[in-house]
């Protein structure tokens, strides 16, 4: 926490919400008979970026979670299971209650043949099939990260397997946490939220407002640059960055609160725009990341 | 017709500040001579200055051409403008549009269509100054 903020009740409480929800559940359990959930995290089309982004997590870490919290079933990247030893125990829950976390988008092109994700009985598994199945049953499907929220780099131009959120296939809500990656915080606050006291509260495009009610712009140090027209001309400048083509105007998240890699830092607090990765339509329509030729007069 | 009642309105509402009124006054134009609204207006307001001020500055916006406004596109230090509904708005300081683009928009362009796409009925663009008009061609 820098020294500007550490004062301010609204950094300091909200770095805290997803640790007070996550100490709240295992307290629970531990203490009230709450029991773990059941936790499948399937990825589909992406980057195994989020589930990476989930390990670096700190006050929650991912030790908590797998340790105390949940029951994790599945993840392709992390388990000791292979081959189809790790497909049955993925379709092991389908009749148990369990919260079902995706990551990466769908691809939907010629039945989804683009993605198979294993086999099962001989034959291959698609991603679009897994998380039809998987996903109709869940209790709670939450999207984590941006392709899985709204088909993000994997639905990017010219999109060849013609990938999606998986909303677009689901027939019933999923919660999204857009975000490339998403934030530990932002999936372990909700998964901890769901689990005590179910749906959090969501904006009209199905995120949680626990963590994005507020513009970037609203909350970033750099603001008082901004409105005194004090504006970087390349990277590595300590001003504001909007005439750079900064997207903190128009990303709604709390990032330059929860930072990341143990609260270290973040984009714009490492000299760089925001990209707007956890805006919907990223990354086709929060381009360009940078600009070079803009409405900044010429140095003389 | 029904701008003529929101001019009223803002003018009872006692919320009116003059950049919006001339903004309203300005798009109302488009379809009624301004002299009739402002008569009309006159029976209103008893605040004759601000009908002169109104009176004064609604002439002075400049019209644009299409080939005009491309050169408004917030590249090489010229101001970032767009167009919509025939009202050419000023974005070189908004900061949603960062760096002269927004959502893969970018300006020197009429974005009428594009506006109607995302923001139909939402009242964003009273915060944008106005800064012209674009000729009929
Ligand atoms: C064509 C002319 C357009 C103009 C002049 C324009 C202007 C603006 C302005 C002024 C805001 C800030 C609103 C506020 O302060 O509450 C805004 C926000 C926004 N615009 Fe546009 N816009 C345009 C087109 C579009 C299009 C085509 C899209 C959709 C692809 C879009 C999506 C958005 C979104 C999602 C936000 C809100 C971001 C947030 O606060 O979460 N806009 N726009
Ligand atoms: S750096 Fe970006 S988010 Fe921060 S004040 Fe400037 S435009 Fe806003």
């Amino acid at each position: 926490m820098n020294k500007k903020t550490g004062n301010c009740p609204n950094f300091s409480m909200r770095q805290k919400t997803a640790s007070v929800l996550v100490n709240k559940v295992i307290d629970k359990i531990n203490k009230e008979n709450l029991k773990k959930s059941n936790l499948i995290w399937l990825e589909l089309t992406g980057c195994s970026g989020n589930i990476i982004s989930l390990l670096d997590g700190a006050d929650p870490n991912f030790k908590d979670l797998i340790s105390q919290m949940v029951n994790f079933i599945y993840n392709n990247s992390l388990m000791a299971a292979e081959g189809e030893a790790a497909i049955r125990r993925l379709f092991s829950v389908a009749d148990d209650d369990y919260i079902l976390a995706v990551e990466g988008a769908v691809t939907t092109k010629d039945n989804g043949i683009y993605n198979i994700i294993g086999n099962w009985r001989g034959k291959p598994v698609t991603a679009y099939e897994a998380i039809k199945q998987l996903g109709e049953k869940a209790s709670y499907v939450i999207a984590v990260g941006t392709c899985a929220s709204d088909g993000g780099i994997s639905a990017a131009k010219p999109n060849p397997a013609e990938c999606v959120g998986i909303q677009s296939i689901l027939n019933k809500k999923v919660i999204k946490l857009p975000g490339c990656p998403c934030n530990p915080d932002w999936f372990m606050g909700t998964l901890a939220y769901i689990m005590l006291c179910g749906e959090p509260e969501l904006d009209d495009k199905a995120r949680p407002l626990m963590f994005y009610s507020t513009l970037i712009h609203d909350i970033c140090p750099r603001r008082p640059y901004f409105e005194k027209g004090i504006f970087a001309s390349k990277l590595g400048e300590k001003t504001c960055m909007f005439k750079l083509g900064c997207r903190g105007p128009v990303t709604r998240v709390d990032c330059p609160i929860t930072k990341w890699n143990h609260r270290v830092n973040w984009p714009i607090g490492d000299d760089s725009p925001c990209i707007g990765c956890a805006q919907f339509g990223f990354p086709d329509k929060m381009k360009p990341f940078i600009s070079y030729n803009t409405t900044r007069e010429e140095s003389k | 017709m029904d701008e003529y009642k929101i001019v009223i309105k803002m003018f009872n509402n006692q919320k009116s500040k003059i950049n919006d009124t001339i903004a309203c006054l300005y798009i109302s134009s488009k379809y009624h001579p301004p002299k009739n609204l402002i008569k009309h207006l006159g029976k209103k307001i008893l605040n004759i200055k601000l009908l002169q001020i109104i009176q004064n500055t609604t002439p002075n916006f400049p019209m644009f051409t299409q080939a005009e406004l491309t050169t408004y596109n917030g590249k090489n230090g010229n101001p970032a403008y767009i167009a919509i509904n025939g009202v050419v708005y000023d974005v070189t300081n908004e900061a949603t549009w960062a760096a002269a683009t927004h959502f893969g928009l970018s300006a020197g362009k009429d974005l009428t269509n594009a506006f109607a796409s995302c923001h139909a009925g939402q009242p964003i663009l009273n915060k944008l100054k106005i800064v012209g008009k674009m000729a009929d061609e």
